[in-house]
This record gives structure tokens, C-alpha cells and sequence, in this order.
């Protein structure tokens, strides 16, 4: 097995035996959603966040914010869950970049054409939209999401909001997309710049980000220790309590268990 | 020749398609003495520009092949490639990317950065060519030459430094103020031709030295000399500023922009001093070949005439005297009556006349030496061949070259059409890679392939124009492809005994398909005991061989299967190679029916770029066509929305994305990858393909 097998292995049953090659891309799909380490962080519900609700990933530049996110939206394509993909920084050629990456690194183990099979299957289900981020606002991302679900393109389940500025004022937007999140039966992830010159309060939360922190029911926060990036649960749903303490392996920016 | 090669420059001018590049070739030959009239491109005078040196394109107004010329400026020898701007000659632009050292990229003034310009920015990325902007058509209506840089900045991402600034917009453009000499340069005489150098208008002196200073911030990163002079505020020589931006071009970290509009023969001239300034001469680029001898190791090849030589065959044409082949020498000297080696062929071939081409006229010259562009005449080759000196056994690096995704069959009106349409193809298969041809076994059709409608469009008029065979098209067709899903056994027997000679085969094994790309078919013989004998194996292989060209599906041709013999008999008297191929044939149809055959078709990527307003429309239009959209991205006015869509689904798509957005969007589309066609759709291929077969009949 090559590098991406150092992730997490699932072990099979004594006694059986599948060869790699036999699976069909049903049976990978599974293995791979199986294999999604998010579920050690103690979630039971399969989306981690009911429609509706927010989740944020913490982090400074650089550390894996999107690439965690690109997993949590991978892990949503497998499943069928159709994900929108906002991205107020990077180009669509980027974006993509990002899916193809992670995506090879978490089936490495697959063989090349099952792969490709598994990928052109799971594609469908994503839609990136690209935005500057100074012309940004929920209004014309509402815009452009009734153009797509209108005509039946695209009806998003999942939200990726990658690169949006948390400043105070942007509350009434963000209470404005909640509702739109709420109305279409969507959850909203979004990736949170923190500043390293800025000292963590109590709850670990930036201050810049704490007048805003009510509106999101999950965070995560991603922290750099020595070589190792650790997922810590900042704040969580009431019934999930972190099981494990989950990594983000820098090499392949994949989440592991290091159990 | 001057032969220093500090003064040479070979350049290739690109742009979006109808962004004036024709032209401004035209006016720069004029400039430096080349021609003595101006011809436009759809000029009234029916003579056409000098560079369009097909009759068709001067018809169309556009650029098909890239006809190279040699021109002189400033005690500069500058070879200039024109460029084909329309995305289904794109092979003709990576092709001369590769030869050349530096480009000049022209934009609309209106228009700006077009997707055309994306697609070639990026063909100049991966082969790493220098290049400066010029901003052209100033003199038109909605002209705006700073939002052009921003897009240059925003879209392309160049480090864009403007030189110069224009004197006036739209109908008032006079002329340009160059921010190096502080000075207005005005363009006076019939045909702009005399120079004239002023101060510089005093409403506008504010805003040149605001730009100035702009320009010197961005070449201070090039030069610390040039720095320390900024911070000393000290008097800055000219040549100082021009080393730093040169040294930022060639490592494609700064792109000087110009302006002007060559229509009206404004900045043309100051474009060439920027050629000769900014752009590299050949011994500034590292040019590399490889060893065939020794594992393809990487040689840096020295711009040294007297070292052994190695050259590169980049276009073919079809001339009056014979084929012409232009090369680009990179080490040594291509001389008359040298001998050199076609290191593909392996043949020994004498260089015969040796020419230096201007559009379509030419003139004798003794050599070309390295870093030079020339043509030679009867030598036979084909596009993209490495000559070498004997004893030497290099290659330029292989160029990539895609497969045809659409095909069309062609019919001569008369006999004479038909002789004339064999020389034409066979001429045009030489010049293209991507362009295909051949003759159907079944229906007897002469088909022809290539990278999309408008290719072979062009072909089918050129075959008329340049050849006068007249020839009537069929409906073009889509590349599907077969393929097998599951692996599925095998066990066939041959056998007739109905008068004469019997014939008697038996063929087992498994098919299965292969996994690891790119391999199209494989025969593997793992047969023990000789219960085939050796001598019939080649028969097999044969036979599948033949079944894999029509796929028993749907007759298109089959790919990515391992078929693997393990098993067999043989007739002492019965058994011969004839039979054991009919064996084949047919154990390939037993295993192929069970093997869950299925049809891929070609997905081509697609880009729109329309103004945002119409974003909706235009993914609506895509999602109709079968199109996966992967993406749509913001770009301020315009939304570029990126697409995966089925080749057959995009037939006439030009003309409906024009009426649902007014004219206002553009699209390009290129080849992507293979994938299954689903069930709905390969019904329909398949009452297509009984059709076909049933009138073919």
C-alpha cells in the first residue's frame, strides 16, 4: 500500500479476503466514507450539522483550513450530498486543484482506472462558484443560487465558504445567510483567518471572531505543534463529545487518527 | 546575416482572434522596409495582407497557418512567426511557442483579455517564452487601455508595467507619451511612417510622471543598482531602467505593456525598439534535446555555429517548387550542400536551396546558423522531425500531439477532384498532426479527423481553393469509442468442412480490461503444451487485432482491452494461419458480448465568458447540452463559467450562445477526456450507427 494507507485502517473481518480489484466503485465508495476519521470527533448524524446551522474551521494561513474542508466536502460528494463550493480567494482551476489533490491522496490505495470511474461518479455533486471577495454579498449569492436551482443545474446540501473576511459588520450577512441556509436546507462551512498576534480568550476563540462566535454552532480549530497539525473541537453540538484527538497530516494534508 | 546573435530576435506575435495582430504584422513589415504598400486584412484592394498568404484567409480575414518572415530593425534581425489565433489550430501555436524565444501579446483595447488570450498566455507559460503586451485598437469606440492592464494583472496574472501612456482615447487617440524619455512620440505621413518626438502635453504631464514612477517602482525589483539610485534620488540613466525591465521580461516576472492601433499606424514603431529592448535574442533561452543514445538524458544545446548541428522542423508548406520546410536551428550551421540526419527516419539527406522567407515570397541565402529561422527546400519530412549531424542521434522534445475527436466523411465531385483530394490530404497529414485521414473499409468514404468542426472546415476549403478538388462533406461524427467493463471468458472453435481444404481452430482464454492507462489493447500468450502451436500464435493475435479496429457493439473502435490466450487445439491437416485469425475473430465476439460492453464518448472542456448578467442563460445552455458545469468564477462584468460537455452535444453551439446573449459571449473548448456514455444516449448512437450501416447498404 502506498503513502495514504498510513491514514486510518479499518480492519476487515478474520477470514475474508477481497482482492483490491474485485470491488466495484459502490464498495469503495463505502470504504472510503467508512473511513472518514470525523466520526471519531464523536458526530453520529452523517452531515456533522443539521440544515441550517454553521460550523467554522479556525486557523492561521496555511495550516490545512481548506483542505480540511475539500475532505468534509469530498466525504459529502461520496455520499451523494450535492456540496457548493465558494471560494472568495482562489480561481475555479484552483479549487478544482484542491479536489483532485485530496481526492487521489485519500483512494491512493484504489487501483487507477476505479479511481477515475469513482471520481467522474462523484463530480456531479460539486459546483464551484468563485467570487472577489470585495463584491461579495449573500444577496448575489442568493442570485446566482436561484439561477442554478432553478433551472434544476444544481440544489446544494452542503455550503463551502472559503475565504470570507469576519469583521463585525458583516453580522447582518451572515444572519442573512443563515436564514437562506435554513430556507433550502443547507448547512453552511465556513474557513476563519485567525491572526497569530492575536491572543486566544478563554473558550480559545479570537477576540475579532467572538462577537460573531454565536452564530456558529460547531468550530474547529486547527493548531500547529511542533510538525504536527492537531483538529481541536472548540465548540461542539450538545451531544458530541471528541472521542479522539484527530491530526491533519502535513504531507498529504489528509485527517488521520494518530491512534 | 549580421551574425551576431545578440541582435537577433525571433518572435511570434499571438492574440485573441480579430484582435489586429494581422495588421500590426503588416504595418511592422512596413516599417522596416520589408513591403512598400499596406494591404489590410479585408482590404478593398483585393491584394489582403502581406502575412495571409492563403487566398482563404484573406477571404475570412483570419490567420491560418503560421507563415514565418524576416524583417530588420535597428541593426536588429528580427523573424517573426504569425500565429493562428483560433483555438482549433492550437497545435499550429504550441508549435511555434517552441521555436521562438519571445512573444508579443496583442489585446483589444476594447475587448481586453479575451478567453482566446487566456488559452495562450498559457501555452507561453508552459514553455516558458518571454513576452511583452500590446494594447491595440486605441482609436476604437469604448477604448480603455488601463482596464486592459488591470485584466492583465487580475486575469493572467502579469506583473503588467505600462511604458507608455496614450494621448488621447477613441477617435482623439494622436499618440503615446513614452514614460522612459519623458517625451510624446507623434506618428505623421500618409502611413505614419515619419516620427515625430515632442514635449509632453501639459494636461497630461501629471499623470506621466505619476506613471513613471510606477514603472521605475517596478523595475527597481530587476536592479539593486538601479534601487540605490531611486533611494539616493540621484538622476536615473535610461539604460538602467531598460536592463531592469529587460532582466524582469525574460524571467517572466514583469510584462512591459505598450499601446497604440496599427490600423491607424500608431505606436508600431516604438513597439519594434521595445522588441529589440525587452525581448530575449537566442542565446538568452536554454534550449534542451535528447540523447536517444543515452536514455533520453537532457543535452543543453549551445547557440554555437561551429558545433555539430541540430535543428527543428516546425512547418511544412506546399509550394510552387516543391515542399518547404521551415526549421529553427539551435546549435551549429545549416548550410547548402551540408549532409544531415532526419533523426526519426534515420536517412541521410543534402541540403539543397536554403531560403529566408518573407510571407510568401523568399530569398537565397548560403546558411542558417544557430538561433536563426529559415526554410529548406525538398527536403522530406514531417512536421516536428529533429535534423542532426550524422553521427548523432538527438531529438527535440516530442511535442504533444491530441487525438482527433470529430470526424467527416468527404466525397470528389469528379475524378479530377479525386486525384486532387489524395495530393491535398496527403500534403495536409504531413503539415498536421492532428489532422487524420482515411478510407472507411465498409462504406469506401474518405474520412478525415481532426480537433473540432472549424478544423476540418478549413481543410475541406483549402482542398478547394489551393488544390480545386471539389469536394461535398457528410455529417460529422463524433470519436466514440468501445470499451469492456468486466472481465469475461472465452472459448471458441473454428471449424468448416464443406468441400476443399477444412479449416479447424479452437481458441480459450480471457479478456479483461486494462487498468493502467494508456494502453490500448494487449495480447498476452499464456498457452501451454503447445495446444496452439507456436507458429499460429501471430494468427490469434492477429485476428483480435483486426476485431478491436470495429467494435462488434457499434463498430467504433474498441480500446483498453487485455486479451490473454490460455488454451487451444489444432488440426494436424485443417489448422492454418487463416483459420486460427477466423478462431480469433470470433472467440473476441464470445468474450466481448459478455464482458458488459460500453460506448465512451469525448467530453470537451468549455469555457464561456459572457457578462454576468447572462451567466444564468448561459449555464442553462451548457446543462442542456449534457454539460457537467464545474465552476462559474466573478470577474467583475464577466462570469467565466467552466464546463464539461459531450463534443456531440456542442455541434452549433456558436450560434445559439450568440442569440441567448446577444452576441456578447465567447466561448473556447478543447479536447478533455474519454468517459461512458450513458444508457439513453448510447440507444441513440446505436439507431444512428444501424441507420448508417443500413443506407451505407
Amino acid at each position: 500500500m502506498s503513502s495514504g494507507a498510513s491514514v486510518l485502517v479499518i480492519p476487515w473481518p478474520a477470514g475474508r479476503t477481497i482482492k483490491l480489484k474485485d470491488r466495484n466503485i459502490d464498495m469503495i465508495k463505502q470504504e472510503l466514507i467508512l473511513r472518514n476519521p470525523l466520526g471519531y470527533l464523536g458526530f453520529e448524524t452523517e452531515d456533522i450539522l443539521p440544515a441550517g446551522k454553521f460550523g467554522a474551521v479556525l486557523a492561521h494561513a496555511g495550516v490545512g483550513k481548506t483542505a480540511l474542508l475539500v475532505q468534509l466536502a469530498l466525504n459529502s460528494m461520496l455520499r451523494s450530498r450535492n456540496v457548493l463550493h465558494v471560494s472568495l480567494q482562489d480561481p475555479v482551476n484552483k479549487v478544482t486543484l484542491w479536489y483532485g489533490e485530496l481526492f487521489n491522496h485519500l483512494a491512493s490505495q484504489f487501483e487507477g482506472a476505479q479511481i477515475n470511474k469513482l471520481w467522474d461518479a462523484i463530480l456531479p455533486h460539486r459546483f464551484i462558484m468563485t467570487f472577489r471577495v470585495e463584491s461579495f454579498t449573500v444577496p448575489k449569492l442568493e442570485e446566482r443560487l436561484n439561477d442554478i436551482t432553478e433551472q434544476g443545474i444544481f440544489k446544494p446540501e452542503m455550503i463551502i465558504v472559503d475565504g470570507f473576511h469576519f469583521d463585525s459588520p458583516m453580522r447582518p450577512a451572515l444572519v442573512a445567510l443563515k436564514t437562506l441556509a435554513g430556507k433550502n436546507g443547507m448547512h453552511v462551512w465556513f474557513t476563519v483567518h485567525t491572526h497569530s498576534n492575536e491572543k486566544p480568550g478563554l473558550d480559545g476563540l479570537p477576540p475579532s471572531f467572538l462577537p460573531l462566535a454565536d452564530l456558529f454552532d460547531l468550530i474547529l480549530e486547527l493548531q500547529t505543534e511542533h510538525a504536527n497539525v492537531h483538529i481541536k473541537l472548540i465548540r461542539g453540538l450538545s451531544s458530541a463529545s471528541p472521542t479522539a484527538n484527530l491530526l491533519l497530516d502535513p504531507s498529504t494534508m489528509l485527517i488521520k487518527n494518530p491512534s | 546575416m549580421t551574425n551576431k546573435l545578440e541582435n537577433v530576435r525571433n518572435i511570434g506575435i499571438s492574440a485573441h482572434i480579430d484582435s489586429g495582430k494581422t495588421t500590426l504584422t503588416e504595418r511592422i513589415l512596413f516599417y522596416t522596409k520589408r513591403i512598400h504598400a499596406i494591404h489590410d486584412v479585408k482590404g478593398k484592394d483585393g491584394v489582403g495582407a502581406t502575412m495571409d498568404s492563403m487566398e482563404l484567409e484573406r477571404e475570412r480575414g483570419i490567420t491560418i497557418a503560421s507563415a514565418a518572415t524576416f524583417c530588420e530593425w535597428q541593426e536588429h534581425e528580427i523573424n517573426i512567426i504569425d500565429t493562428p489565433g483560433h483555438v482549433d489550430f492550437t497545435i499550429e501555436v504550441e508549435r511555434s511557442l517552441r521555436v521562438l524565444d519571445g512573444a508579443v501579446l496583442v489585446l483589444c483595447s476594447v475587448g481586453g483579455v479575451q478567453s482566446q488570450s487566456i488559452t495562450v498566455d498559457l501555452q507561453m507559460k508552459r514553455y516558458k517564452v518571454p513576452c511583452i503586451a500590446f494594447i491595440n485598437k486605441c482609436d476604437r469606440n469604448g477604448a480603455d487601455p488601463y482596464r486592459v492592464i488591470g485584466q492583465l494583472r487580475t486575469k493572467l496574472g502579469h506583473n503588467a508595467v505600462a511604458l507608455q501612456i496614450p494621448i488621447g482615447l477613441e477617435t482623439d487617440f494622436n499618440g503615446v507619451i513614452d514614460l522612459l524619455t519623458m517625451k510624446a512620440v507623434y506618428f505623421d505621413g500618409d502611413n505614419g511612417e515619419r516620427v515625430r518626438i515632442e514635449d509632453i502635453p501639459p494636461d497630461l504631464l501629471a499623470e506621466a510622471r505619476k506613471k513613471r514612477e510606477e514603472m521605475i517602482e517596478a523595475a527597481t525589483m530587476f536592479s539593486d543598482e538601479l534601487m540605490e539610485i531611486v533611494l539616493a534620488e540621484k538622476a536615473i540613466p535610461d539604460s538602467l531602467i531598460i536592463e531592469a525591465i529587460r532582466r524582469g521580461t525574460l524571467e517572466r516576472k514583469l510584462t512591459p505593456v505598450l499601446v497604440g492601433s496599427a490600423y491607424k499606424n500608431k505606436g508600431v514603431q516604438p513597439l519594434l525598439d521595445a522588441v529589440t529592448r525587452y525581448l530575449p535574442c537566442p542565446s538568452d533561452v536554454e534550449n534542451t534535446a535528447l540523447d536517444i543514445d543515452n536514455n533520453e538524458a537532457r543535452i543543453v544545446l549551445e547557440a554555437d555555429p561551429s558545433k555539430p548541428i541540430a535543428a527543428l522542423a516546425f512547418k511544412l508548406e506546399d509550394g510552387h517548387y516543391g515542399q518547404l520546410t521551415y526549421v529553427r536551428v539551435y546549435q551549429g550551421t545549416l548550410a547548402k550542400g551540408s549532409v544531415i540526419v532526419n533523426s526519426r527516419t534515420g536517412k541521410k539527406v543534402k541540403v539543397g536551396r536554403v531560403v529566408r522567407m518573407h510571407a510568401d515570397q523568399m530569398e537565397d541565402i548560403e546558411a542558417i546558423s544557430s538561433g536563426y529561422i529559415g526554410a529548406l527546400f525538398g527536403i522530406e519530412c514531417a512536421s516536428g522531425d529533429t535534423f542532426v549531424s550524422p553521427g548523432r542521434n538527438l531529438t527535440m522534445t516530442s511535442m504533444f500531439v491530441p487525438e482527433p475527436v470529430i470526424s467527416l466523411a468527404i466525397f470528389p465531385k469528379d475524378n479530377k477532384s479525386q486525384i486532387n483530394m489524395s495530393k491535398a490530404l496527403n500534403r495536409f497529414t504531413k503539415e498536421d498532426p492532428t489532422f487524420r485521414t482515411h478510407v472507411d473499409d465498409e462504406t469506401s468514404e474518405t474520412i478525415i479527423e481532426g480537433m473540432g468542426e472549424l478544423h476540418l472546415e478549413i481543410y475541406v476549403e483549402r482542398m478547394k481553393r489551393e488544390y480545386s478538388a471539389e469536394v461535398e462533406t457528410g455529417k460529422p461524427r463524433v470519436a466514440y469509442r468501445e470499451t469492456i467493463t468486466q472481465k469475461a471468458e472465452f472459448n471458441y472453435t473454428h471449424k468448416k468442412q464443406t468441400g476443399g481444404s477444412g479449416q479447424y481452430g479452437r481458441v480459450a482464454g480471457y479478456m479483461e480490461p486494462i487498468t493502467e492507462e494508456p494502453e490500448d489493447f494487449l495480447f498476452i500468450n499464456e498457452v501451454r503444451g503447445g495446444s496452439i502451436p507456436t507458429q499460429f500464435i501471430a494468427a490469434c493475435e492477429k485476428g483480435f487485432r483486426q476485431s478491436i479496429v470495429k467494435g462488434p457493439k457499434m463498430e467504433f473502435p474498441v480500446t483498453g482491452v487485455k486479451v490473454v490466450i490460455n488454451d487451444g487445439a489444432s488440426h494436424a491437416v485443417d489448422s492454418s494461419d487463416m483459420a486460427f485469425q477466423a478462431a480469433a475473430r470470433g472467440a473476441f465476439r464470445e468474450g466481448y458480448a459478455k464482458a458488459k460492453p460500453v460506448v465512451h464518448e469525448p467530453i470537451m472542456k468549455v469555457v464561456v465568458e459572457s457578462p454576468t448578467e447572462f451567466q444564468g442563460s448561459v449555464m442553462g445552455l451548457l446543462n442542456q447540452r449534457r454539460g457537467m458545469i464545474v465552476g462559474a468564477q466573478d470577474e467583475g462584468a464577466m462570469t467565466v463559467v467552466e464546463a464539461q460537455v459531450p463534443l456531440g452535444e456542442m455541434f452549433g453551439f456558436s450560434t445559439v450562445l450568440r442569440s441567448a446573449t446577444q452576441g456578447k459571449a465567447q466561448y473556447t473548448m478543447e479536447f478533455a477526456l474519454y468517459r461512458q456514455v450513458p444508457q439513453s444516449i448510447a440507444e441513440q448512437i446505436a439507431e444512428e450507427v444501424a441507420l448508417r450501416k443500413r443506407s451505407a447498404a
